[in-house]
């Protein structure tokens, strides 16, 4: 055992009961592992049938297994040792953020938010997510109550952010600080009357952005596209004719019309759930959407018996993070969200979204595992 | 802030997240389970695509199988513009500047495929190309053909040039082929793309029309043949009267493509089906004896004067030669003609202008149904047979003194007084030489009689007669563009009247108006078809028949060999001789029409007995010149016949010839029926053959061939027959 901070040590060793590989949440590894297989499968499906991306199955089953094993080895390491270097990991999050705007950066679909080192791409806003969660979660898991203070400071922490990804643009990713946000603020013990005051000042700051001549016409109508989804309709409707075609059991696997032939746009990152959908039916892809679940709930519960705030909020922050990637990535292939590019954790195709998951997951499972140590 | 407090912050969150995915459950199970059949149709209208061909039509065979009407594939070079439109996106080709600069990027492109083309044979300009660049009368993604009906080597040349020239597309179609040219073009007709009042009537939506699909007709997924834009459909003519039984069964092929339009598997595929062949009543060498005789008269009158110095300008003719016991048409020549072969891709704006000036003649006009002429004399018997059946002639008050003068007995108005033409008398003239002499002042005094005594006979006993032969309205040939003529009434005059008081001088009836109906002039209008028919009813003993053009179609058994050879077919519809009517007359009435008009060319005083005597039929005609007069122009010259009428003989054949402006009916219209019966009767008609070769130097072999022998066996039989008649009488 690796653990140096024993406190209740009798006997053996391997009969110590607060050792942290004895408390490994079972359910919430296979449920990582149901949906990172069938989503392996997935993308393959929805990636054969164009030569130009042969090879992106093997890129992503590579950063599956490699996601496995970081997600291993963060699990192992006890999440205190993680949040003491929290402004570390803030401040290089941040850099990196900063740094796709730099030339050093390159623009995939009109947004700067992709590193490029020869055949790999890393999309910095996938970590900088986790990196904000943990230096937010340190930071008002320090402390009992959540003053003003706190409640300012903290805001700054996710504001920065959000506030890089507006400018790349990148709304998937900044709606996804607001969830976080959300999320830790209300766990976190802000008070009601603060929330409310901060959702409206939120939107009044929305509003003033929108307005004003800080954003240009490109990011502007980035925002706006995603209220106002015209042009979206093509791909929407795409997404939902595979979909509800599948019916009860589907085309079955590689049998997909719509899949086949490559009717779905972007179908292997943000339209990946129409393979589930469209080749398993509602059986398969209720499966699917049951598993992510079961990965939210997990955490959740994680969250719950964390041992101190600080595990609770990295849990809760986690948790709403994949909340709304779930929701409004399978939403938007069903027509319940409108349509912005953002991966389904574990399952698009994508380096730094899947590497991010299971970071993400192997944070969660640490809490779990070291609620006793 | 309490754990209580905590648990139940971090418990709302909960009961939030298991609400958002109750929400993509409950959608999932909504699209996937409820909704999934409308979805599921939007996919398979994704992925399929039902690629629709065209079937060959069927051929259009003469009456002995001979193939009038054929198909060939054609290869078309095409320009598309879309592929260049691209090359200069955001120039408008209408701004002069713009245009200017579009025509220098794309002028090196045409330069290349006009000098191509040039080299194989087709002259092309740079300018010609950019013409159909900017060709408005196809739409932006339709190809424009730039050369059509072009070499093999030229498909190959381009095909190998395909990324070299952009916009060059080169295409394979079916086109209409006649092997005998322009024989018979009217009665063929043409066949051209569908226009969209021809897709709605058949209940094909239009793109991008506002009027919606006739509900009266087949939906067209009931129909084995249905239509969409672009396809073929026959115009006039038998192409368009035969339509449903020569258009082909389009094929369909079902494929599944991908996004990118490229396909993926074939689903389903039926061949396209050839359209069935019809077989005319058409004697092809008939035809081209009528066509030739025709056009030979008329370019002989054109630049002539008759006997009053009008200029016999003959601005068209036309003949019909029917079989009377059945209704049948053997032959039908409308002149001026035009090649169908010319356009077999449409008719070309500038030949459309042409065929629309008077200069032309109107080729397009089938005037031998389209035409109206007053048919003169040849409408006297109608009138005769009014007057035997109203029972104003009857035996021993049929004869009248013709003085060549006639004096209205009640006169109305200022012409009281009416005369034959030339003002020759005949004497004492009963019905039989009214007609053969051809009395006019006869049927005055028969026209007056009927109309003094309209009380007792009516109103309309000359036309109630002309009517029941089937006179002004129309025949019910299946060839489209019929005339129905016309036959005045004292009621219809005034119902014109009524409609148009400005145009009419006067809606009353008067006496002379019954005697100019009398003689077929006045308002008489008829088609030369129209009186052929008519002619047919009195030669076959009363029965009007449905005149029509095809009797049955069929369908090849064997493709390779010739469509018409026995054996090697199978009939798939029979058109059956029709009698529309009869026509009431007892046979003493009707002998006396008869023996009226065989005396016109067997009788010497008969109006045609010369022309027939200079080209005599193998046997006895009956007959009517007609000459009618046309105010301010030359006469229209007519004759209508038949023949044989000897006893014992059944009528075989029943001809009808209009000429306008082309002087008296004997001189023009009787020599020519003569000429054209006179070879038919004895079987002496010189076979035709196809225009192109090598055919028609195997066709000219043949018939020499046939020939010769037959003038060794008349040789042979003769010295057999001499040999025989010595032997006898040596015998003696």
């Amino acid at each position: 055992m690796v653990s140096t901070t024993r406190t209740r040590t009798s006997g053996f060793s391997a009969r110590d009961l607060s050792a942290p590989w004895r408390h490994v949440d079972g359910v919430l590894v296979v449920a990582v592992v149901v949906v990172a297989t069938m989503g392996s499968f997935m993308v393959y499906s929805a990636t054969r049938h164009t030569p130009a991306n042969s090879d992106l199955i093997y890129r992503h089953v590579g950063f599956v297994a490699m996601g496995a094993i970081l997600m291993a080895g963060v699990s192992l390491i006890d999440y205190r040792r993680v949040t003491d270097w929290w402004q570390v990991i803030y401040g290089v999050s941040l850099v990196l953020l900063l740094g796709v705007l730099t030339p050093l950066g390159t623009t995939i679909n009109g947004t700067s938010g992709w590193y490029r080192f020869g055949p790999v791409s890393l999309q910095p806003a996938e970590l900088a997510k986790i990196g904000t969660i943990i230096a937010v979660a340190a930071y008002l898991g320090a402390a009992d109550r959540v003053d003003l203070r706190r409640l300012g400071v903290s805001l700054v922490m996710l504001g920065i952010p959000l506030g890089i990804t507006v400018m790349q643009p990148d709304l998937g990713s900044a709606l996804v600080f607001v969830a976080i946000a959300l999320g830790m603020l209300v766990v976190g013990g802000v008070r009601l009357k603060h929330l409310i005051i901060l959702v409206i000042l939120g939107v009044l700051g929305l509003a003033a952005l929108l307005s004003s001549g800080a954003l240009d016409e490109y990011q502007r109508d980035r925002l706006t596209s995603f209220v106002t989804p015209s042009g979206q309709s093509y791909n929407v409707t795409q997404a939902q004719t595979a979909i509800s075609s599948g019916g009860l059991t589907g085309y079955g696997y590689g049998e997909g019309p719509q899949t086949r032939g490559g009717f779905v746009p972007v179908q292997e990152s943000d339209f990946i759930f129409t393979v589930a959908g469209e080749e398993w039916g509602f059986v398969g892809a209720g499966i699917l959407v049951a598993a992510l679940g079961v990965i939210v709930w997990r955490t959740w519960r994680a969250a719950q018996l964390a041992p101190d705030r600080t595990g609770t909020l990295i849990c809760v922050g986690i948790m709403s993070m994949f909340l709304f990637h779930i929701f409004e990535n399978i939403g938007m292939t069903l027509g319940l969200m409108p349509v912005t590019g953002i991966p389904l954790p574990l399952v698009s195709y994508g380096g730094s979204s899947v590497l991010a998951s299971f970071v993400a997951i192997g944070l969660v499972q640490s809490v779990h595992m070291h609620r006793f140590s | 802030m309490d754990t209580d407090s905590n648990q139940i912050r971090l418990g709302v969150i909960g009961i939030i997240a298991l609400s958002l995915f109750l929400a993509l459950f409950g959608r999932l199970w909504f699209l996937q389970g409820i909704e999934r059949q409308e979805f599921e149709a939007a996919s398979v209208s994704n992925r399929l695509r039902v690629l629709h061909t065209e079937g060959p039509r069927g051929r259009i065979l003469d009456i002995n199988g001979r193939v009038l009407v054929d198909n060939r594939t054609q290869i078309v070079v095409a320009l598309d513009r879309e592929p260049l439109r691209e090359s200069v996106s955001g120039l408008d080709e209408n701004d002069a500047d713009d245009a200017a600069e579009i025509r220098a990027e794309l002028s090196e492109g045409f330069t290349d495929m006009a000098i191509a083309l040039s080299s194989y044979g087709i002259p092309t300009s740079e300018e010609d190309i950019w013409e159909n660049y900017i060709d408005k009368r196809y739409a932006p993604q339709e190809p424009v053909p730039i050369a059509e009906d072009v070499p093999v080597e030229v498909e190959q040349y381009f095909a190998e040039r395909r990324f070299e020239l952009p916009g060059v597309v080169v295409e394979r179609r079916t086109v209409r082929e006649y092997p005998y040219g322009p024989l018979a073009a009217h009665l063929i007709g043409y066949v051209g793309e569908i226009n969209d009042k021809e897709l709605l009537e058949r209940g094909v939506p239009v793109p991008g029309s506002d009027e919606e699909p006739s509900s009266t007709t087949t939906i067209p997924d009931e129909s084995s043949k249905p239509y969409l834009p672009g396809d073929s459909i026959g115009k006039t003519g038998v192409e368009s009267a035969y339509e449903e039984a020569l258009r082909g069964t389009p094929g369909q092929r079902t494929i599944e493509v991908n996004a990118q339009g490229e396909l993926l598997d074939v689903v389903s595929e039926q061949a396209p089906e050839r359209g069935d062949d019809v077989w005319l009543t058409i004697d092809l060498d008939l035809q081209k004896k009528t066509e030739d005789a025709l056009a030979a008269r008329v370019d002989s009158l054109r630049g002539n004067v008759d006997k009053d110095g009008r200029p016999t300008d003959a601005p068209q003719g036309s003949a019909v030669v029917t079989d009377p016991m059945t209704g049948e048409v053997r032959a039908m020549a409308s002149y001026p003609t035009y090649d169908p072969s010319d356009i077999v891709n449409g008719i070309p704006s500038g030949l459309w202008d042409y065929f629309q000036s008077p200069e032309s003649g109107f080729p397009l006009n089938n005037w031998a149904m389209q035409g109206t002429y007053a048919p003169g004399s040849t409408f006297k018997p109608f009138t005769a047979m009014a007057g035997m059946r109203t029972g104003f002639l009857y035996p021993g008050h049929e004869s009248y003194p013709d003085s060549g003068t006639y004096e209205l007995q009640n006169c109305e108005s200022d012409k009281c007084e009416f005369q034959n033409a030339g003002g020759v008398a005949h004497g004492t003239v009963d019905i039989p030489r009214s007609l053969t002499v051809s009395s006019d002042v006869f049927y005055y005094w028969v026209s007056e009689g009927l109309w003094l005594n309209k009380d007792t006979y009516g109103e309309t006993a000359i036309a109630d007669s002309a009517e029941s032969f089937g006179m002004g309205s129309k025949t019910g040939i299946e060839l489209p563009g019929e005339h129905p003529g016309r036959i005045p009434t004292p009621e219809r005059r005034r119902e014109a009247y009524a409609a148009n008081p400005e145009v009419f001088v006067t809606e009353k009836w008067f006496t002379g108006d019954n005697l100019n109906t009398g003689i077929g002039q006045g308002d008489v209008l008829s088609t030369p078809l129209q009186l052929a028919n008519a002619y047919a009813t009195i030669a076959n003993g009363g029965a009007v028949m449905r005149p029509h053009v095809a009797f049955q179609t069929s369908r090849s058994i064997d493709a390779t060999k010739p469509p018409g050879q026995e054996g090697n077919y199978e009939v798939t519809g029979t058109i059956e001789p029709e009698e529309l009517s009869r026509v009431e007359f007892t046979p003493e009435q009707h002998q006396k029409i008869v023996s009226g008009l065989v005396g016109v060319t067997q009788n010497g005083s008969g109006t045609a007995a010369e022309p027939w005597q200079n080209n005599p039929t193998a046997w006895p005609m009956a007959g009517k010149t007609g000459t009618a007069e046309v105010s301010g122009k030359a006469d229209t010259s007519v004759f209508a016949g038949w023949g044989p009428v000897a006893e014992g003989l059944t009528p075989q054949y029943t001809v009808a010839v209009f000429i306008p402006e082309s002087g008296f009916g004997a001189d023009v219209a009787a020599p020519l029926a003569f000429e054209i019966l006179a070879p038919a009767s004895r079987g002496e008609l010189t076979p035709v053959c196809p225009v192109r070769e090598p055919e028609r130097s195997e066709c000219e072999t043949k018939h020499a061939k046939a020939l010769e022998r037959a003038q060794r066996d008349f040789v042979e039989a003769a010295a057999a027959a001499e040999a025989e008649g010595e032997g006898e009488g040596a015998n003696g």
